[in-house]
């Protein structure tokens, strides 16, 4: 024990030097960076200009799991819209309401899905000036900052997740909405068509012990209440499970005729693809937008082994030769090889949801027409019927609802071949 | 240097600029400074906890996060109950207490790593647990509160005034167990530690000073839950993940083992590495950090409290350290295949 | 009945992920004393490798042997290299060293492939044979067919051959292996390098079904430590038989106690693994230790 004393003594002298010199270097920035967070941008006529913004520039930023085991969706959040965003800077940059035409660069900071660093991440980029948060994904780490974005009345906008929390009360939490299509809705629309058939169907559904699965469960629960469709078993399962055959087994137990398999974890679909049919139950199965993908899900998985497979879809996929010669497809291609190939390996639905997201914040910069972040906000809620790049022709964006995200429509797609087409009655 | 350090008077001097520096550094700094500190007071007490169980007991404990977790749920389920925030601090500290000594009874029985798995299965059976009940916990989407803000007239910003409050916690927390350590149960804690038979031997039991040890451990992680709480306002069933044990252990050792500075240095380590790897490359965090943990440990396999000694040795050159040690920390790590420059600005931050 | 009986097939396949990893962290304990905590992500590392070599359009058996011989170098590259150091040291510093090269071997392997999981091509045909209503993936038949030989294998190693007890000797007590002659220095490497192959074999079976991505067997990894120590850390047997044991388990307390559920089912193994080491402490197949003074 004494030994160890003697040698603490000393180091309290480097660390209070350390110390020190820490502050000469961080300090000093306190006026700077409280002063416009919010208080300036207030109904002055003027309208002094909000942080992240120049007469040439403008700065977003987004805080998304980067590494660890969602760091696939994570990535291609920022991808996407990094993309985007740099293809148009190249290509002479974004037009703003004000007349004035503006660069939009993207800062991005990995929170490997820990609310704690999101906070600080986020402190970190509002500290740093950026104009508005967007696109950030994943619910508790958008939930964690919720609270903090609305009272510094810094923008918290196009979130990429179906959860409804972040856009169902926007008169509660004004500066806060989401881009994608809830869980409820998806899981809605599902039960829609079950309920439209008129006929008495069994449902099996398999979803994820948490928000998602409830909202998902929830969404299909309602739309077929008072129908001949019943929900006969259902089991859940976590994202950290290795494999979920013992759920499918459970399920297949019930011979329903459908199974609705709410898994937003790839390698888990696909499990649950190939356990279904190898043990011999072969229901119709709904896959949610996310883990739907021809090429890594129902190729891998088998599906044709299945009557049908039905799913959601918002976005034309950029790697199918249905849309190879598409002219958003080629764009974003092109973005995506140049830019966003740096910082996402490999395509999931989020990098194109994000790609789209982009162009959402162009038509958005398009109205605004002072150089703050209450104009763009106004502006951002006032985008209807707008067409954004990659999203299939029916789907818009509609941003004027405050209890709903930005994008709300759903396409009902049934895989045929190797893509999808859109969906016939059950 | 080492003699002018050893006065009373050139230690009370330092023991006062750190202090001033401690009070001065949130009235200058921005509230994401302002975070990062009142962060690193959080996981100091965390880091406390899991130092008296392993570092100076020497019972390795890989559910650490799990008091944390759950001090931050009670925390947060206080804040909307609107209980009393003495109330809340005390059940914050009480409950996981409580919950560690339940723990202990049965797991200290067992040594070494077998008593690791058990303290394991804390954090993996915590999370679905508190999906379980979520009128408690708020589910996977989580709590979130708004609380502690800075009183009218205090002339102090919400992060200013957090900051204070959670620094005198921990400043008391830490002086509590920096008493601890070095009083009677500290020695019998170091006896266990290095042998058991010994301590039997000596009259001292190493069962009942082991569930003390993890008791102990479970208050200071409730404890640091409230703080948890106090800063960042929000929780959800990530914060107790397996994860967050992981590098809590990992932090324990880079700071330094059964040290009381060792801790808050790997506090600070445990904050701020993310925010520096973020700095360098945020798509590649990862590797920056797998990189900067083996490299401390290369360079300072007592952790990064073992520093001015090591710097003394290499000043006073062969007679410090071993020669084996010496000619490794001077070779480059060879196994270590991540690219120079991404570990370069870690090494340049240590003064030579 | 059937589907009991199917519940515990499927436990004895998911056991058999756990199994194959905690052999390989067997095998390092009993060379080294440690347990690795990168053993998981090593055997990713190798697997990719195989990957890589795969889409450059190798067969997937060239790609595998290639993979292992990688492994065998890395693995006694990293113990000469970066664990040597911390050998008979503190073996706290020494376990937070392998917790280091987890998180950067994980980030390596981000670097090159990145986080999505990926398709990986499997040894052993999709289809499943039916016996008395029960289905059996010839995918899990495989696997554990490869686990049990590889842990006879392992027994066989340690009880029978020079440098299995020679192994032995080193991690008992090197300075005394060194004294009697033992190539201390090579054998360590060995142990590491064995252990790699044998991650890099588990990485190689379950990628098919987990999807290769850096993270694939860290939860995995928790179950595998779980095995290992319930078996008794110098078991090869033990451990493989602990790892069915906690995939059986599960899966029946996840089905037929409705408290239970599929959500709080992974507390029922760590439970009765308490139970069973507080009457067992050195594990179900392990030696007893006596405590030097």
């Amino acid at each position: 024990m004494k030994n160890s004393l003697k040698p603490n003594k000393r180091v309290v002298g480097t660390i209070a030097v350390l110390g020190v010199l820490a502050l000469t270097v961080t300090g000093c920035t306190r006026t700077a960076t409280d002063g416009g967070a919010g208080a300036g941008t207030g109904a002055d006529e003027t309208a002094a200009p909000s942080p992240g913004i120049t007469d040439t520039t403008l700065s977003l930023g987004i805080s998304s799991p980067l590494s660890g085991p969602t760091a696939g969706p994570g990535s291609c959040s920022v991808a996407g819209l990094d993309s985007y965003l740099e293809a148009q800077n190249a290509a002479g940059g974004f037009e703003f309401g004000d007349g004035k035409t503006r660069e939009v660069t993207l800062t991005y900071l990995d929170d490997t899905y820990d609310p704690a660093k999101t906070v600080s991440n986020f402190k970190q980029l509002v500290g740093d000036g950026i104009f508005a948060y967007v696109g950030a994904l994943g619910t508790p780490t958008n939930a964690a900052i919720m609270p903090i974005a609305n009272s510094e009345e810094v923008p918290q906008v196009l979130l990429v997740t179906g959860a409804t929390a972040f856009s169902e009360d926007q008169k509660a939490n004004p500066w806060t909405f989401g881009l994608l299509p809830t869980y409820y809705d998806e899981a809605n629309t599902f039960g829609k068509l079950l309920a439209d058939a008129g006929k008495p169907i069994t449902v099996a559904v398999l979803s994820q012990n948490d928000d998602f699965g409830k909202d998902y469960v929830a969404g299909l629960t309602d739309a077929i209440e008072g129908s001949d469709v019943t929900i006969v078993d259902s089991a859940t399962y976590e994202p950290t499970d290795t494999t979920l055959d013992s759920q499918v087994t459970q399920l297949a137990a019930s011979k329903a005729d459908v199974l609705m398999s709410a898994v937003s974890v790839t390698p888990l679909q696909v499990g649950v693809l190939t356990k279904a049919q190898s043990i011999g139950w072969l229901p119709r199965i709904f896959l949610p937008s996310n883990t739907s993908t021809p090429g890594t899900i129902l190729e891998p998985g088998g599906a044709t082994a299945y009557p049908a497979v039905y799913s959601t879809s918002l976005t034309k996929v950029p790697a199918s030769p249905t849309f190879a010669e598409d002219e958003d497809v080629k764009a974003y291609n092109a973005a995506f090889a140049e830019y966003g190939s740096k910082i996402a390996a490999v395509y999931t639905p989020h990098c194109a949801w994000s790609y789209a997201e982009g162009a959402i914040l162009g038509e958005a910069f398009k109205g605004m027409e002072e150089p703050t972040r209450d104009s763009f906000m106004t502006a951002l809620k006032s985008i209807k019927d707008f067409q954004a790049p990659l999203l299939l022709d029916g789907i818009t964006v509609d941003t004027t609802r405050d209890d709903q995200p930005a994008i709300s429509g759903l396409t009902l797609v049934q895989a045929s071949g190797p893509g999808y087409a859109p969906a016939k009655a059950y | 240097m080492k003699n002018l350090l050893a006065r009373p008077i050139v230690r009370l001097l330092l023991a006062v600029v750190i202090a001033v520096v401690i009070i001065v550094a949130p009235i200058s700094s921005s509230s994401f400074i302002n975070y990062q500190l009142s962060l690193i007071a959080v996981f100091a007490v965390a880091l406390l906890g899991l130092n008296i169980v392993m570092g100076y007991t020497g019972q390795v404990s890989l559910g650490q996060s799990a008091f944390l977790g759950l001090g931050a749920y009670i925390a947060a389920y206080g804040v909307r109950q609107e209980w009393p925030v003495v109330v809340i601090f005390l059940l914050c500290c009480i409950i996981p207490a409580a919950v560690g000594l339940l723990v202990a009874l049965a797991a200290a029985r067992l040594r070494g790593l077998a008593l690791a798995m058990v303290t394991i299965a804390l954090p993996i059976i915590g999370v679905p647990l508190a999906k379980r009940f979520p009128d408690f916990t708020g589910g996977s989407v989580g709590s979130t509160v708004s609380w502690l803000e800075a009183p009218e007239g205090s002339g102090l910003a919400d992060d200013q005034f957090r900051y204070y409050l959670v620094v005198a916690i921990a400043v008391v927390l830490f002086i509590l167990g920096r008493n601890l350590v070095r009083g009677r149960i500290g020695r019998a804690f170091a006896i266990v530690k290095s042998n058991e038979a010994v301590a039997l031997s000596m009259g001292i039991s190493p069962y009942r000073y082991k569930v003390l040890a993890f008791t102990i451990a479970s208050l200071f992680g409730g404890a640091s839950g409230f703080l948890y709480i106090a800063v960042v306002q929000y929780t959800s069933p990530e914060t107790l993940s397996f994860a967050t044990s992981i590098n809590l252990v990992a932090a324990m050792v880079i700071g330094g083992s059964a040290s009381i500075l060792g801790t808050v240095l790997g506090a600070i380590y445990f904050v701020m590495l993310p925010v520096v790897a973020g700095q360098i490359d945020s798509s590649r965090t990862a590797l920056i950090s797998g990189a900067a943990l083996l490299l401390v440990l290369f360079l300072l396999p007592g952790g990064l409290v073992s520093l001015p000694r090591r710097i003394a040795q290499l000043v006073r050159g062969g007679r410090g350290g071993s020669p084996r040690s010496r000619a490794a920390a001077d070779r480059p790590p060879t196994g270590d295949t991540a690219p120079r420059t991404t570990a370069a600005p870690e090494a340049e931050k240590q003064p030579r | 009945m059937a589907y009991t009986i199917q519940l515990i097939v499927e436990g004895f396949a998911t056991g058999s992920i756990y199994g194959a990893l905690a052999l390989a962290i067997v095998l390092v304990n009993r060379s080294t004393g440690l347990i690795n905590f990168a053993q998981g992500s090593m055997g990713v590392l190798a697997t990719f490798v195989a990957f890589g070599l795969v889409q450059l359009g190798a067969p997937l058996l060239l790609a595998m042997l290639v993979a292992f011989v990688f492994a065998f170098v890395f693995g006694a590259g990293v113990e000469r290299f970066v664990v040597r150091r911390f050998e008979g040291g503190d073996p706290d510093t020494a376990v937070v060293v392998t917790i280091g090269l987890f998180v950067l071997i994980a980030g390596i392997a981000a670097l090159i492939w990145g986080y999505e999981p990926r398709q990986f091509p499997s040894l052993f045909p999709p289809q499943s044979i039916e016996i008395l209503g029960v289905f059996i993936s010839l995918r899990s038949v495989g696997t554990i067919v490869v686990l049990v030989a590889v842990m006879a294998l392992l027994q066989v190693l340690f009880r029978f051959t020079k440098l299995g007890l020679a192994m032995r000797a080193v991690a008992d007590n090197p300075q005394s292996a060194s004294l009697s002659g033992l190539p201390v220095s090579r054998l360590l490497m060995v142990g590491w390098g064995l252990a790699a192959v044998l991650g890099a074999l588990a990485g190689i079976l379950v990628a098919p079904q987990l999807f290769i991505s850096p993270t694939m067997l860290d939860f995995a990894l928790v179950y595998a430590l779980a095995a290992a120590i319930l078996g008794g850390l110098d078991s090869p047997l033990g451990a493989v038989v602990a790892a069915w044991f906690i995939g059986i388990v599960e899966n029946l307390a996840g089905a037929y106690i409705d408290f239970i559920g599929d959500d709080l089912k992974i507390a029922v193994p760590f439970i009765f693994m308490l139970v069973i080491l507080i009457a067992r402490p050195q594990g179900l197949f392990g030696r007893k230790v006596t405590v030097r003074i």
